[in-house]
């Protein structure tokens, strides 16, 4: 029967536009702007060959290790933050609201809908310390506590970046993990309780091994968002105050194209690269060894 | 969709489609009802659709009302001079047009190419596909930044500066990775028999798959082109780096049209035209909500 | 077992090809474009947040300008001004910069382009089109300032510096003009205490905190306080400059700029000033459009005053150098640059100056040649006052690269929040000088 699921020709029909359409898209010029990481200059001046300065450069610039710091710092409480509370989200529909989940989720969806620039207008306006009080500072200021120059400190920046990019993709993470709570056999469920497994015992012992694929798959689009963050950022802080929120695209992109350092941003890009690289084997051989147990 | 309201008790004791409830359903679900949770719902409701009325009644506010008076306050005339603002000086309805011809494109060309990978990926049975996998993988997570200065000398070179192409292009390369990877997770959940028995009947492989593997993971196609669709329709970075002119120009560089040299903001013009660019792509997703919920549902992200 | 044994099997030769593909395409990409031939039209690339000028120019090729235009047709092409430096990386890349463009946020990307050969010398072009002396002195050595004694840019805008107040605040509070730093602290002092803000500023933007460091470093330093940094002559971490550092955050500790000045944008600031909300303002004279304008400016033209930026105690500058600059000035093209171009550039200098004046009010670096009725009092007071400055000074980033300029702007409103001290935002900068 193999032969015919091997058939060279089919393959090559099926596969070929993808992989021509990727490889000369996106792996050519991600190779071709890797040997940048050994030149020195910009498109203005030209490129001269300075071996591994680069990476020299690198690995003793301060901004790039707090972008490292930081671009590993959002994404693992971003990460951790969305799949969390889509979690939840998602044990709300499933054994709370159950049919009449459906308007729910579609409501709680919503967010994904909005452009950044309009979520991150609406999180520094609740957020806003001057010349109008905003709404969390008018809360603090209720329970008598003083205003918060929320964007005023890195940890406070963070915070709003953190909270924003869970708030914004919480309806997504819950609609795709209820598609895999929803799907667990009613009977599973059913015999875990007869052992006496109830609630939170049973979310824990049953209900979360039996959706970990569709968990790992959240964790991909999450991951895969996250490390390389770049449109929030810009749009709520800029990288500011200073650059204690600026993730390593951010600083790569000012190397290359503001700073006229090219070779250099492609050196910082290798870097990120490197770390995705690394996450990605990860999930992969994760994802893998599902697909051996199914 | 029930037409079940969310406050009202009644939700929760909706009929279930599942064989009767257990005891331990019962419990469980007693356990829950005893948080507050009409409050809950609620509250979660109110978090997530008030910006859209935010949103709103900011478009209708003047610059002066937006920054001096209080943001969630109500404007104190409707003022419809935004939206007309918004429209000519952000030439708005160009932009719209520009995003459809860029994003529709680039869509269909990441799905059709990202299932057939996808499939002779996962059904099809061959040496390396896990390595070419693996590539799919890489680009996936490859920051976009990376690829803007070749692809910019290429496009340049080519002649293809000044199109849309390089949009269309670009964001069709980009969608493929996580819709190839995707699909492949799709196409999992079906056994190989399925196929297997339809080539018997003498179809080819590559029939088979538009005729039976495709409506297969019809759902799940529905959930990667949503997915996919804000991706690039959002997309700021690409469409401000290839599009050399303003006719151009889309929605989300438009938006950018509204500050001023040095650092001026019209909020009132910018809230207006977010409102067309968000109810616009909001009745798209309203009209194949159904399609997707089921696809995220039903298109089974499982091994 | 086998599989990942055969994928890392597969993944060498793939490995070793891609490092040599990138060496290869890196070396071919290099070398960019190809040959810029003769312009068939008067393309400019502009940043989309400036419609001033555009208008202008198009209004120029219906009227003064209408041979010109006809042998080279404009074409306005315009780009949001965070993505221009990039833009023209790009097109400078492929040598395809359009005829006329925005030269860059920062003069050292401009600096760049002119040693890669694509910066006219409008010294020589003007002079041979004999067109030279339509333009304003003190814009020339503004520009010759920023540049490196080189005329590389045209003022198609020419603005000044200083404080904007509000005339009742200061008359209620009864104080004179400050004429030195310790007496505008002094002023900001009995304001405060009657309630009103005494500075709006944006910290979000950064610059127009920075601004304050550099005037009085020039101030107390002299006029080329900041020249001998960037020379290497003297550093930012030296005590005498960071005593400016410490002057500005001295304000935000005493909360002067109100609260939350870190995340107060422009426009917010500009509508505190012109809301009465704040009694002074350092900006530009850019900002005489909102002035006049009086939708926007609530507290009333008559009612605004512009003082000079103080002196320092025993500090070496004048109050009479007013900070000047050119805007974010556009060039042209030195590698497409012929007798067409030239036709324009001669009609433009001739006439941009009087057009922007009377249609907009904009106050160029060109002179008026014809004369302009109905100037509002305030643009007129400006005008007076920079048609009788004879020398002026740069800000404080005018002459460092881009990424000092970047760190510098991003991290002032930390150095007036007090998150950072004097010292350290000294110092961040100046390690970006460094390298």
């Amino acid at each position: 029967m193999k032969h015919v699921l091997g058939d060279k020709r089919a393959i090559a029909i099926l596969l070929g536009p993808a992989l021509l359409v990727y490889t000369l898209v996106m792996l050519v010029p991600v190779i071709w702007s890797l040997g940048y990481t050994v030149f020195e200059g910009n498109a203005i001046t030209g490129f001269t060959f300075v071996g591994f300065d680069n990476f020299v450069r690198a690995a003793g610039d301060p901004k790039v290790w707090d972008a490292v710091l930081f671009t590993i710092k959002y994404a693992v409480v971003v990460t951790v933050g969305q799949v969390f509370m889509g979690y939840l989200m998602s044990l709300l529909y499933v054994f709370v609201l159950k049919r009449s989940s459906g308007i729910i989720r579609t409501l709680v969806f919503f967010p994904v809908v909005l452009p950044t620039v309009a979520v991150a207008l609406l999180f520094q306006k609740m957020f806003e310390v001057a010349p109008t009080t905003g709404i969390v500072n008018t809360v603090i200021n209720a329970f008598g506590g003083d205003s918060v120059d929320w964007f005023g400190s890195g940890a406070n920046a963070f915070l709003i970046i953190a909270i924003m990019d869970i708030w914004r993709s919480i309806g997504f993470y819950g609609v795709l993990l209820y598609a895999g709570i929803v799907e667990i056999p009613e009977d599973t469920l059913e015999s875990a309780r007869l052992d006496g497994a109830t609630g939170w015992s049973l979310v824990l012992h049953i209900v979360i091994p039996l959706s970990l694929p569709v968990l790992l798959s959240a964790i991909i689009f999450s991951v895969n968002g996250t490390l390389k963050v770049f449109d929030s950022i810009i749009a709520l802080t800029n990288g500011g105050p200073g650059n204690s929120t600026s993730p390593l695209t951010l600083y790569m992109f000012q190397t290359s194209f503001s700073y006229g350092e090219y070779g250099y941003g492609s050196t910082i890009a290798l870097l990120l690269t490197i770390i995705c690289l690394i996450v990605t084997v990860f999930i992969f051989r994760s994802s893998r060894r599902d697909l051996t147990k199914a | 969709m029930t037409s079940t309201t969310v406050s009202a008790p009644g939700a929760v004791k909706a009929p279930e489609r599942r064989p009767r409830p257990s005891a331990g359903a019962r419990r469980l679900r007693r356990f829950l009802v005893k948080l507050p949770l009409n409050i809950v719902v609620a509250l979660i409701l109110v978090i997530t659709i008030y910006p859209l009325f935010w949103l709103v009644i900011s478009s209708f506010k003047t610059n002066d009302e937006f920054i001096n008076g209080d943001a969630f306050a109500l404007p104190s005339t409707i003022n419809w001079q935004n939206y007309v603002e918004a429209w000519t000086t952000g030439n708005m309805g160009q932009y719209l047009t520009n995003s459809a011809l860029a994003v529709f494109p680039a869509l269909a060309l990441i799905i059709v190419f990202g299932t057939a990978a996808g499939f002779a990926l996962e059904v099809m049975v061959w040496k390396g596909r896990n390595a070419v996998l693996l590539a799919f993988l890489v680009g996936i997570m490859v920051p976009g930044q990376m690829i803007l200065l070749p692809l910019f000398t290429v496009y340049f070179q080519t002649g293809l500066s000044g199109t849309l192409w390089p949009l269309i292009i670009t964001y069709t390369a980009i969608g493929l990775p996580l819709t190839v990877f995707m699909m492949a997770t799709f196409f999992r959940a079906i056994p190989r028999e399925v196929f297997e028995a339809s080539t018997l009947d003498g179809a080819s492989i590559i029939r088979s798959f538009f005729v039976i593997g495709f409506p297969m993971v019809r759902n799940g196609i529905f959930t990667i082109a949503l997915v996919q669709f804000f991706f690039i329709w959002n997309d700021l970075l690409i469409a401000l780096t290839f599009t050399n002119s303003s006719d151009l120009r889309t929605i989300q560089v438009g938006l950018l049209n509204f500050t001023g040299e040095f650092g001026a903001t019209q909020y009132g013009p910018l809230f207006a035209a977010i409102c067309i660019n968000v109810f616009g792509t909001l009745v798209l997703y309203l009209v194949l909500n159904q399609r997707v919920m089921k696809g995220l549902t039903a298109g089974a992200v499982k091994g | 077992m086998t599989r990942p044994m055969r994928r890392r099997a597969a993944l060498v030769p793939i490995v070793a090809s891609a490092g040599a593909l990138a060496l290869l395409l890196t070396g071919c990409g290099g070398g960019g474009g190809g040959a810029s031939s003769a312009a068939t039209q008067f393309t400019y690339l502009i940043n989309s947040e400036n419609t001033t000028i555009p208008g202008q120019l198009t209004a120029l090729a219906d009227d003064q300008c209408k041979a010109e235009n006809t042998a080279l047709p404009l074409k306005v092409e315009t780009v949001p001004q965070t993505n221009l430096d990039q833009k023209l990386q790009l097109l400078a890349g492929q040598n395809s910069l359009p005829v006329m463009y925005a030269a860059g946020n920062a003069p050292d990307l401009t600096k760049t382009l002119d040693k890669s050969g694509n910066v006219v010398d409008f010294e020589k072009a003007l002079t041979d089109l004999g067109a030279i002396d339509d333009i304003e002195p003190a814009a020339v050595s503004t520009i010759k300032a920023l540049y490196g004694g080189k005329f590389n840019v045209l003022p198609y805008q020419y603005n000044i510096e200083g404080i904007w107040y509000n005339k009742q605040i200061f008359a209620d509070a009864g104080i004179e003009v400050p004429q030195t730093w310790d007496e505008l602290v002094a002023a900001a002092d009995t304001i405060s205490k009657t309630g009103v803000t005494p500075f709006a500023a944006s910290g979000e933007q950064g610059w127009p905190l920075t601004r304050l460091v550099g005037d009085y470093l020039f101030r107390d330093l002299g006029p080329d306080a900041l020249q001998k940094v960037a020379d290497g002559d003297a550093k930012l971490t030296d005590p005498e400059y960071v005593k400016a550092a410490a002057a500005v955050a001295d304000l935000g500790a005493k909360g002067y700029f109100g609260q939350g000045v870190g995340s107060i944008d422009y426009d917010t600031a500009a509508q505190q000033f012109l809301t009465g909300k704040a009694a002074m303002f350092y900006m530009g004279s850019w900002i005489l459009d909102s002035m006049n304008n009086p939708d926007a400016n609530k507290i009333g033209s008559d009612n605004v005053g512009f003082m000079p930026f103080p002196a320092v105690d025993g500090g070496k500058g004048s109050i009479d150098e007013y900070p000047a600059n050119v805007g974010l000035p556009s060039t042209l093209n030195a590698k497409v640059y012929d007798d067409k171009v030239g036709a324009w550039l001669g009609c433009i200098a001739e006439n941009y100056g009087s057009a922007a004046l009377q249609s907009e009010g904009s106050i160029s670096g060109f002179k008026a040649n014809t004369e302009v009725t109905g100037v509002a009092p305030l643009t007129q007071e400006i005008q007076t006052t920079i048609s009788k400055s004879t020398s002026s000074v740069l800000w404080f980033e005018a002459l460092f690269s881009t990424k000092a300029t970047t760190t510098s702007q991003t991290n002032a409103a930390q150095l007036v929040t007090g998150a950072i001290s004097p010292e350290d935002f000294m110092k961040l900068v100046q390690a970006d000088l460094d390298n």
